[in-house]
């Protein structure tokens, strides 16, 4: 057998248990056999689980030890690795998750989401970000054209049930909560201050202006934005305490002026 | 040829505050190529940090140098601005196949010791130290299974395909005493076999025996025949950067810094024999 169809009957053995290899191999008739090739049929799914249990550790703790075995088990019957690194793996867990459909999946769904972002945010590139102070370099009449470029370790994600409080708990910063709970649509915001990743709670208002910026939208826009959900007089002030905010906790990487677009 | 760096540790995560806290006397660490592929944060912050500190060398598992599929010229690339940023004394990756229409077993597969597998492995191998301008080091992996095709013996294979391919070879003494259990042969004859002048690095490990052959699990101890044996390698090969790779069940940095004491008194005592 040449090579290339040797790797590929062997590889699908292994991926899903069928082809005939044992005539490619020595000792097929061997009574150790069948634990020999299952080093490497068994191996991979092994090595996958625990690769998925370093990338999920809340929702590993959640389900317990059995429970995400067996689901990760039939995540990687469906879902080959396709990347050279281990770290990439498991990117829709979130979807095995929620397809029984009730609020434990859609909880469980969650908890896959939020650790998924927690990973993109932990090795995220390292950017600097923009001082409050550099912002006074911003001419006055440019201020409604001018727009921001975030970090690229800052993300948002909308969640509508407890799993953060889940994900507390597997950290031993709260009591497990009673049960799963269906909850109105709550806003985060993740980003990264050196390695340190961090997360807070956006009310609606901040998340949809700080989407908005994130977007490119100038700081003008993004006042129109608001003035939808804020009073009018309040507006200015809303937007200018957002993006101070915004600095102080190091989102913002850099500001453009329309005349250097 | 490499320098001989003396003895060193498998970098691992666990380890990082104890290095840059206690700062140990050790003469490389070896870092997985694939934890630092990223595109920042922790990792790299760590290994920058150590890399001020002690000379590192990169190991890797992806490269799939013995796969029928395409090179990962994707994969390539990040190494090569991985070895920019770290300046290793030198790469390393495994002599296996990890997959191929693009999936990643991220296992170690054996290759069969053929000419189509020399043949198929020699420009590959030539083409990655071209596009790294330098050459790397290929590591004999363990294997559980061997091929009926196979026309020649596992050192033999080694010997010609550093020859042809003019690289250099990472010598898993582990890896040897593993398949000389499994495949039944004598591992002094492995030993006695490589090229020695294209030996540039040794790893040692533990691993784990089952009913009738032996997995490479790196997870123990080393163990007393690898002991063995190492001493025997070493009486052969002389100074060899050494280091003791631990993947799991990993201990305290200073329970791997005494077995790699352990490993220095050994190779003091065949260097003065």
């Amino acid at each position: 057998m040449r090579l290339a169809d040797l790797q590929q009957q062997f590889q699908q053995r292994v991926l899903v248990r069928q082809g005939l290899i044992e005539p490619e191999l020595r000792g097929s008739a061997a009574p150790d056999f069948d634990a020999r090739l299952g080093a490497y049929v068994e191996g991979y799914r092994s090595r996958l689980i625990e690769a998925l249990g370093a990338t999920y550790p809340a929702l590993k703790a959640t389900l317990g030890e059995a429970q995400f075995g067996q689901s990760m088990r039939d995540y990687i019957e469906s879902t080959p690795s396709r990347h050279y690194s281990v770290r990439y793996y498991g990117a829709l867990i979130n979807e095995q998750m929620a397809a029984a459909g009730d609020d434990r999946a859609r909880m469980l769904a969650d908890l896959a989401r939020w650790e998924w972002l927690l990973a993109a945010v932990f090795d995220a590139p390292d950017d600097e970000s923009l001082s409050v102070e550099a912002l006074a370099d911003v001419p006055p009449d440019a201020w409604a054209s001018v727009t921001f470029q975030f970090r690229a370790c800052v993300r948002q994600i909308d969640l509508n049930s407890n799993a953060v409080d889940y994900w507390r708990a597997s950290k031993d910063l709260c009591e497990v909560p009673a049960g799963v709970e269906a909850a109105p649509t709550s806003h985060w915001l993740l980003w990264r201050r050196g390695v340190a990743t961090l997360f807070r709670s956006v009310d609606p208002v901040e998340a949809i202006a700080l989407e908005a910026a994130r977007a490119g939208k100038s700081f003008g826009a993004l006042c129109e934005t608001l003035a939808v959900c804020v009073e009018e007089t309040q507006v200015a002030m809303r937007a200018a305490s957002l993006l101070r905010g915004w600095l102080t906790e190091e989102l913002i990487a850099a500001y453009t002026l329309p005349d250097a677009r | 040829m490499t320098a001989n760096l003396g003895f060193g540790l498998g970098l691992r995560p666990d380890h990082y505050e104890a290095l840059l806290a206690d700062r140990p006397a050790l003469g490389f660490l070896e870092a997985l190529t694939e934890n630092y592929l990223i595109p920042g944060g922790k990792p790299l912050h760590y290994l920058d940090r150590i890399r001020a500190l002690y000379p590192v060398v990169l190991h890797g598992v992806s490269l799939s140098i013995g796969a029928t599929a395409p090179l990962n010229h994707d994969y390539l690339k990040a190494l090569k601005a991985l070895i920019a940023r770290i300046e290793p004394e030198w790469i390393s990756d495994h002599l296996c196949w990890t997959g191929v229409s693009g999936v990643n077993l991220h296992d170690l597969m054996p290759m069969p010791y053929t000419e189509e597998a020399l043949a198929h492995l020699v420009p590959r191998i030539r083409e990655v130290q071209e596009v790294l301008g330098r050459r790397i080091l290929l590591e004999n992996v363990s294997s559980y299974v061997g091929y009926t095709a196979s026309e020649m013996t596992e050192w033999e294979f080694l010997t010609a395909l550093s020859a042809r391919a003019d690289c250099l070879l990472l010598l898993d003494v582990n890896n040897v005493y593993v398949n000389s259990v499994n495949h039944k042969f004598d591992p002094d004859v492995f030993i006695r076999g490589v090229p020695a002048e294209r030996v540039a690095q040794i790893h040692l490990a533990g691993h784990e025996v089952q009913d009738t052959f032996i997995i490479d699990t790196h997870d123990a101890p080393i163990a007393d025949p690898v002991w063995a044996l190492y001493r025997r390698t070493c009486a052969r090969l002389g100074k060899v950067s050494t280091m003791i790779e631990r993947d799991a069940n990993i201990p305290a940095l200073g329970e791997l810094l005494a077995e790699l004491d352990v490993v220095r008194h050994m190779a003091k005592i065949e260097a003065a024999a």
